[in-house]
């Protein structure tokens, strides 16, 4: 609790440091713009980054296909829709189908290699999000197209910008699946095998924790926090099969920065990214290098997070 | 290969399937006969992968061709046309171009579609001796080149257009455009956006953004922030939607006018916008609109649905059909015992002076010139319903840009 306190604190103090220094002789208002208009990009990365985090901790896999499994989840949605299908139906089935090609992965193919090194893992998963987002484009041409929700015509006002409440769904959902994972983590049998597997698989095998059932249900579970996040990639940023494949990058970077391992820490980092990317509109200089900003957090906060820390070739420092 | 494969087998296939639908299309010599000679090599280039399809101007002049071998080919021979997909890949440019100039030996490129492939291949096909007869362009590489001519307009001429009309005809006063961050697109084009407005003593400004950012309220942000009265989207379709949305989100729509350069004027556009936007956005339409009519214009479409009835009917299949009706027109002028020089084809290309089609707001025309533009006059339409109402039929650019470019024509005595 201490450091993620810590990590709060710090989060906030750069956000308002750098609100300061760009939004110097702006007005406020302006500058609250662009803050509330960054908790929205960064709730998304960090949606993103806590499947992420939770399949990584259960699996030892870092998932480079979430992004993809959430753009087939959120083109399902679509295409139910444009057919004419009952909407609710249609979010039910992008769910599913995030659920389902998350599954499929896991079962079939991630089982092969899970003796194998991270970085392994991690190349077949790219190669796994390239054939999906390979499908995707060969099943929907590149017309544009709109994924919208009944709540994306509600909006509050906050410091100014109308936040839509499809926006509002995603912070909170972000926040909300995080105490929902973190409590099942430490109360629940299936959360304590999914700790076990964490600390360390082979040990955990051999005192009977059931691997296979373990990962299914977490590449279940990651798979439905994949298509959840691909359904508002495709509403709130564009419907197009490329970017919300990509979109698992910042995604990384914010579980990165929560080490992959702090789902809260993941939480906040998502939304300082978000935040801090947006601010740097404010700049001439710095608003043409504003995508790189989750990737320079991610790696200041692991530069910061092993000062004082000596690494050993074992792994388990 | 397989593409070519593919290509030449539906080329052969709808020939031989499309002898019904002769009567009502109207290509080259227009004999009925097919052409039986040693074919003419002509090869195209376009760009389709993730995250966007510039093939329809190769498809629509592959339908044109294989219409015309079927009706009589250049003097009793069949163009043979070799396409490559660049895949937005500068390596793989360069591969197609060499593959197709070198290995193959075509004797003109025509169609070529692509944001990278022209950027890349410029200089190969000038020391080729090869005018490319463009179609879909979208850089400033490919408009501002010796050896490449486009028949689209590109973001930059309709970008200006847009602007025009929104000063004439909507009162602007200060314009913000909204472009992508990549140097050879979005500042090109909305920089001689700015130049206009500059030179009419009004104010623009432009808001760049990235691609790889999800991010387009900060852009949105930015746009006001700058106190324009108009928002001028000049970006890919799916990037424009996302930056409506954002628009429509905070309460913009009504607030500001607006207006897009042509990646709006798209059939499926209107369907994705909310009724907000009816009759408030703008686009500007660098061919003439589809459903303008027109000789060439029933001729385009005859033509796709007895060669290619599943490629697409958009302003890059008009610009591929009118590049590929120009170089067959060109052909048929030239002496056929020159069909296979290179040198003398390009020469023909070169001397192609005050060709017209009711697809075109002005003649087109190729010349020696360090840059091509011919067609810098467009049309404006507003979304409706479903659908675009044209709101301004052809209407004449005027930039401080244009002038290089009128001064070439007035020396071919085109204006």
């Amino acid at each position: 609790m201490r450091e993620l306190l810590r990590t709060i604190a710090v989060a906030t103090v750069a956000c308002m440091v750098l609100a300061v220094l760009l939004g110097w002789g702006k007005p406020a208002a302006v500058v609250g713009l662009f803050l509330v208009s960054g908790l929205a990009v960064g709730s998304l990365y960090a949606l993103g980054g806590i499947g992420i985090v939770l399949l990584f901790r259960a699996t030892g896999v870092l998932n480079l296909a979430a992004g993809a499994i959430g753009a087939v989840a959120a083109f399902v949605t679509w295409q139910l829709g444009d057919w004419g299908v009952f909407a609710p139906l249609t979010w039910v089935a992008g769910l599913l189908t995030g659920v389902l090609f998350a599954l499929a992965y896991g079962r079939l193919i991630a089982p092969g290699l899970s003796w194998r090194e991270p970085v392994i893992k991690g190349v077949a998963s790219l190669g796994y999000a390239l054939i999906l987002l390979g499908l995707v484009s060969f099943l929907w041409n590149d017309d544009p197209r709109k994924l919208s929700f009944p709540t994306d015509a509600v909006s509050l006002s906050i410091l100014g910008l109308k936040v839509t409440v499809t926006r509002l769904i995603v912070v909170v959902a972000a926040i909300g699946i995080v105490i929902a994972i973190t409590v099942a983590l430490n109360r629940s049998r299936i959360g304590l095998q999914m700790r076990a597997l964490a600390n360390n698989r082979r040990i955990a095998s051999l005192v009977g924790v059931p691997i296979l059932r373990v990962e299914t249900v977490a590449w279940g579970v990651s798979g439905l926090i994949f298509g959840f996040t691909g359904l508002m990639f495709g509403s709130l940023v564009r419907l197009e099969p490329a970017v919300i494949t990509f979109m698992v990058i910042p995604c990384i970077a914010a579980a990165i920065a929560g080490r992959l391992v702090s789902l809260p820490t993941v939480l906040v980092a998502g939304l300082a990214m978000g935040v801090i990317e947006s601010l740097l509109t404010l700049s001439d200089t710095f608003k043409a290098v504003r995508p790189m900003a989750p990737y320079v957090i991610a790696i200041a906060v692991l530069v910061v997070m092993n000062l004082n820390r000596r690494l050993t070739f074992a792994g388990e420092d | 290969m397989n593409k070519q494969m593919k290509l030449a087998g539906t080329a052969l296939g709808l020939m031989l399937a499309g002898g019904a639908a002769q009567a009502q299309v109207n290509c080259g010599a227009n004999t009925g006969v097919a052409a039986t000679g040693a074919p003419i090599l002509v090869g195209g280039i376009h760009g389709n992968a993730a995250p966007g399809d510039f093939s329809a101007s190769t498809q629509a002049a592959a339908a044109y061709f294989a219409c015309v071998n079927a009706n009589g080919g250049i003097n009793g021979r069949p163009i043979e046309y070799l396409v490559e997909n660049d895949q937005w890949n500068p390596e793989l440019a360069a591969q197609a171009a060499s593959k197709l100039i070198v290995d193959q030996g075509v004797v003109a490129m025509v169609g070529n579609g692509s944001f990278v492939e022209m950027a890349v291949n410029a200089r190969t096909y000038q020391d080729a001796g090869i005018m490319a007869m463009a179609s879909a362009c979208a850089v400033s590489e490919c408009f501002e080149s010796p050896s490449i001519v486009s028949t689209n307009q590109g973001p930059l001429a309709s970008t200006i257009g847009a602007a025009q009309y929104m000063v004439e005809a909507q009162e602007s006063k200060n314009i913000s455009c909204i472009g992508l961050a990549i140097p050879n697109v979005g500042p090109w084009s909305c920089g001689a956006m700015e130049e206009y407005m500059a030179s009419k003593g009004l104010t623009g400004s432009s808001v760049y953004l990235n691609p790889a950012s999800p991010d387009v309220n900060s852009g949105l942000l930015e746009a006001v922030a700058s106190g324009a009265d108009t928002i001028l989207v000049n970006l890919p379709a799916g990037l424009a939607l996302a930056f409506m949305k954002a628009a429509e989100e905070q309460g913009m729509v009504e607030t500001y006018k607006w207006a897009s350069s042509t990646p709006l004027y798209d059939r499926s556009v209107p369907a994705a916008l909310s009724d907000v936007w009816d009759g408030r956005m703008f686009v500007n339409a660098e061919l003439t609109p589809w459903d303008k009519g027109g000789p060439d214009a029933v001729n385009w479409l005859a033509v796709l649905d007895a060669y290619a009835p599943n490629a697409p009917r958009d302003t890059f299949s008009q610009s591929g059909f009118v590049s590929a009706k120009f170089f067959v027109q060109a052909m048929l002028e030239l002496d056929p015992a020159h069909l296979d020089d290179r040198a003398a084809v390009n020469a023909a290309i070169k001397g192609i002076v005050g060709y017209e089609s009711d697809l075109l707001c002005g003649p087109y025309y190729v010349g020696e010139a360090d840059r091509h533009m011919p067609n810098h006059a467009g049309t404006m339409v507003v979304v409706k319903g479903d659908g675009f109402e044209t709101v301004r039929d052809c209407y004449e650019y005027d930039s401080p840009y244009f002038a290089p470019i009128f001064e070439n024509e007035k020396a071919l005595g085109l204006n």
